[in-house]
């Protein structure tokens, strides 16, 4: 029997090229999604079974570039110089060329191991454009498959020609001509480069160009190189290995061909100039191929991009249509959805009622029972019932994303974004907020730059989501009556919204200290997004929420559910959370809080729309209407009181599902208790504020 | 006649010369394709100072009047078609 043999193809290109419509396509339900360590970047890997291989397909990240400017570049350049794939599929747009031959041109100064799958050569077609594939091979010197990835034509092809690549040792890539002025340079760079460690890794050609542009991955990595070198080779004679300063000083001082860089940069050619001609030889010598396999014939009547664009980015009907689409994805995701929702809650407490009557009899303690009912099932259940709406904001999101319109909502959105210092990009995730946090920081993925990603999910938690708001507007109804109430809700609103824009510019200003953000972002062309497309993705995301509701929710449901239950057999106001508020009544009392409230705050933590209930078994009510619980509230607390309140419940700790997103996502413990902190200090401050500024005013 | 990108109005054509800043601002707009020579068309400008798009290279750049004020064009003269000037 002959061996399966193992390797490892991956999938390269521009975003929005059809990448993920080519790797679900080829690997189905195969794939496994994760991040890459130590990154905030979404890693999938599949398995294809040929014949007699078993190819493990990786879809590297869509990237327009490989230097080192933003995650994605990197990881797609790391993976392909350290794993060494057997072949690179690249996925080339055929409506856009230029732009897409950029980055298959720096791929192959890294390995001549490259693919083509020109892809979408019906619209480019539908815009005048003709393109011999076979030149294309011919000038490249790599193979170029044609594909239509949404029809699924041509990816079984595209994969053959990977794997004979694979099996084949390639020839030489093609190089790009470069300036004699410029070429000269880069040869000096690689005569000093060849006789060092470096060269033994890396093609030369690439690591000169690197090493002009003063890449700062590539300094990085010569420094754990120098270090692992250093103490590879250590004779006992030489080298503390403890003595990190010195390695660091003699690895930056010793970074090969500085001597050469602070010449060149004497006579003008700095590490700018550097990066400028090459991406302009680059550009030039696509457009001098071009011009040999490519012919345009201009079009009399406008694409269908162009005149949807010209509706969806008017200045009269841009907005109008973006606040619709942007209430369809909230009527039906959030507020629509409901029934389903109330449904699984209702399964979870039917099932904990089935479950109960089993364990009575296995003589299970009582405790236990307690336990599975209240705690487990009633707390994962809370969480559970947000999974309809959570898969169903996805689905629109995909739809969104795959369709185009969500850069159309960034380019819209973007100078109201522009305003607290934030990208085009984040307009879709707070917005997205107002109907439940968790999938905001989840949308946070489409931003690029990591520091825009970090304020953008910190500030997530300030917006109030829909199970808040309806807390609020209980309580509102209760204490302000008539149009006050709408007084009442709207300066709550407003207080958040300043609050977000406060924030915005004082997370960046101050802590994460980091530029305005830039926004060069591509419109891509509209396409009608394909089932698969819209439906894997989502059920991957809503997938990770409820993995994560079986571990951390679950958890943190046990915890809160003993806090309140021990010690046994006492009133709430004498458990542990009890004791709790009464301890922490003190920190409430600036802000007219008593035990009660204090009570209410914590049990929020779990889930913000328990707050009623809770607040209702403190109060003494039995019925579970909320309205009938605002109502006792008012009896014993004033407008001012409530209001106080009302912008604490609002600012302070998202629930439980949103911290452990934003750990999650951020992949940091310490940035995750920063928000924590920064909401607990924020939402105190504001509450304060308002509080005393109202009894200044006299107001009761 | 050299302009500033942000001063473009819709429909005008032009070609890059020059890139001011540097840095990753500067590296990513040429990854866009911006380069010394490449042909621009200011597509619309958003409403109230928003961004702008521009056609380069057959596909859509948006891109904010800021970061287009950093990028110098070359545009032909204008014909001046009105009369009235």
């Amino acid at each position: 029997m002959q061996l399966m043999k193992d390797l490892k193809i991956a999938l390269v290109g521009n975003p929005n090229v059809g990448k993920s419509t080519v790797f679900n396509a080829l690997t189905g339900s195969n794939q496994q999604v994760g991040n890459w360590a130590g990154k905030t970047v979404e890693r999938k890997v599949g398995t294809v079974k040929r014949s007699d291989v078993n190819i493990e397909l990786i879809d590297l990240p869509g990237t327009y570039s490989l230097t080192a400017y933003s995650q994605e570049e990197i990881i797609t350049r790391e993976y392909i110089l350290r794993e060494n794939p057997a072949a690179i599929m690249a996925l080339v747009d055929a409506s856009n060329l230029e732009r897409n031959l950029y980055l298959v041109l720096q791929i192959l100064e890294l390995t001549p191991k490259v693919v083509i799958g020109l892809n979408m050569l019906d619209l480019a077609r539908s815009s005048g454009r003709n393109i011999d594939a076979g030149k294309l091979a011919q000038w490249l010197k790599v193979p170029v498959v044609e594909i239509i990835a949404a029809k699924g034509d041509g990816l079984s092809d595209f994969l053959d020609a990977a794997l004979v690549m694979a099996g084949t040792s390639p020839q030489a890539a093609i190089s790009v001509n470069y300036p004699p002025a410029v070429e000269e340079k880069i040869v000096a760079m690689e005569d000093v480069l060849r006789p060092t460690v470096w060269a033994q890794r890396y093609p030369l050609r690439w690591l000169a160009l690197k090493r002009l542009e003063r890449d700062a991955e590539l300094g990085k990595e010569w420094n754990s190189i120098a270090n692992t070198n250093s103490v590879a080779d250590a004779t006992p004679a030489c080298c503390d290995v403890g003595d990190a300063v010195t390695y660091e000083l003699r690895s930056s001082t010793e970074l090969p061909g500085e001597d050469l860089l602070q010449t060149f940069a004497a006579s003008g050619w700095d590490h700018e100039q550097f990066e400028m001609a090459f991406a302009d030889a680059k550009y030039s010598f696509i457009s001098e191929i071009i011009a040999e396999f490519v012919t345009e014939t201009p079009l009399a009547k406008p694409s269908l991009t162009d005149t949807l664009d010209r509706l969806a980015l008017s200045p009269v009907w841009g907005y109008p249509i973006l606040i619709a689409v942007l209430a369809l994805v909230f009527w039906v995701s959030f507020i629509a959805s409901a029934p389903l929702g109330d449904l699984i809650s209702q399964g979870m407490t039917w099932l904990a009622n089935m479950l109960v009557p089993i364990l009575r009899l296995a003589h299970a303690p009582v405790l236990l029972q307690e336990l599975v009912k209240n705690g487990i099932f009633a707390g994962v259940g809370a969480v559970l019932s947000f999974v309809p709406q959570m898969a169903l904001f996805f689905v629109f999101f995909s739809l969104l994303q795959d369709s185009g319109y969500l850069a159309r909502a960034a380019f819209l959105g973007d100078r109201f974004m522009q305003l607290m210092g934030l990208h085009g990009k984040s307009f879709f995730s707070l917005a997205t907020s107002y109907g439940c946090n968790v999938p905001g920081i989840m949308a946070t993925r489409t931003l690029e730059d990591p520091k825009d990603r970090l304020i953008t999910m910190l500030l997530n938690p300030l917006i109030p989501c829909v199970p808040r708001l309806g807390v609020m507007s209980a309580v509102v109804a209760a204490f302000f009556p008539g149009s006050r109430g709408a007084v009442a809700m709207l300066s709550l609103l407003g207080i958040s919204g300043i609050t977000l824009v406060l924030s915005a510019l004082f997370l960046r200003k101050s802590v994460i200290k980091t530029e305005k953000s830039s926004f060069v972002m591509e419109l891509p062309l509209y396409h009608i997004p394909t089932l698969r497309n819209t439906l894997l993705p989502a059920w991957q995301k809503t997938y990770a929420f409820l993995r994560r509701a079986w571990t951390y929710i679950f958890a943190a449901s046990v915890i809160i559910w003993s806090l309140s239950t021990f010690p046994l057999g006492v009133p709430l106001n004498q458990s542990f959370a009890g004791k709790l508020g009464g301890l922490l009544a003190f920190i409430g009392h600036p802000l007219g809080f008593d035990w009660r409230i204090m009570v209410a705050i914590i049990f929020g933590f779990a889930a913000k729309e328990t707050t009623l209930s809770t607040l209702g078994i403190l109060y003494g009510v039995t019925a579970n209407a909320s309205h009938t619980i605002a109502q006792v509230m008012t009896a014993s607390m004033s407008s001012l009181n409530a209001f106080t309140f009302l912008v604490f419940y609002m600012l302070y700790i998202p629930c439980i599902a949103t911290v452990v997103t934003t750990y999650k996502e951020s992949g940091s413990l310490g940035w995750t208790l920063f928000g924590v902190g920064y909401n607990l200090i924020v939402s105190f401050i504001i509450a304060w504020l308002i509080f005393h500024g109202g009894l200044m005013l006299g107001w009761h | 006649m050299e302009r500033m990108l942000h001063h473009l109005l819709p429909g005008e054509k032009a070609r890059v010369l020059h890139i001011a800043g540097g840095g990753a601002l500067r590296m990513r707009m040429m990854d866009m394709g911006i380069v010394p020579g490449t042909e621009l068309e200011v597509v619309r400008r958003a409403p109230l100072g928003g961004p702008m798009q521009l056609r380069v290279k057959g596909y859509y750049l948006a891109m904010r009047r800021g970061e287009c004020a950093k990028i110098t064009v070359d545009q032909p003269e204008p014909k001046q078609p009105l009369a009235g000037r």
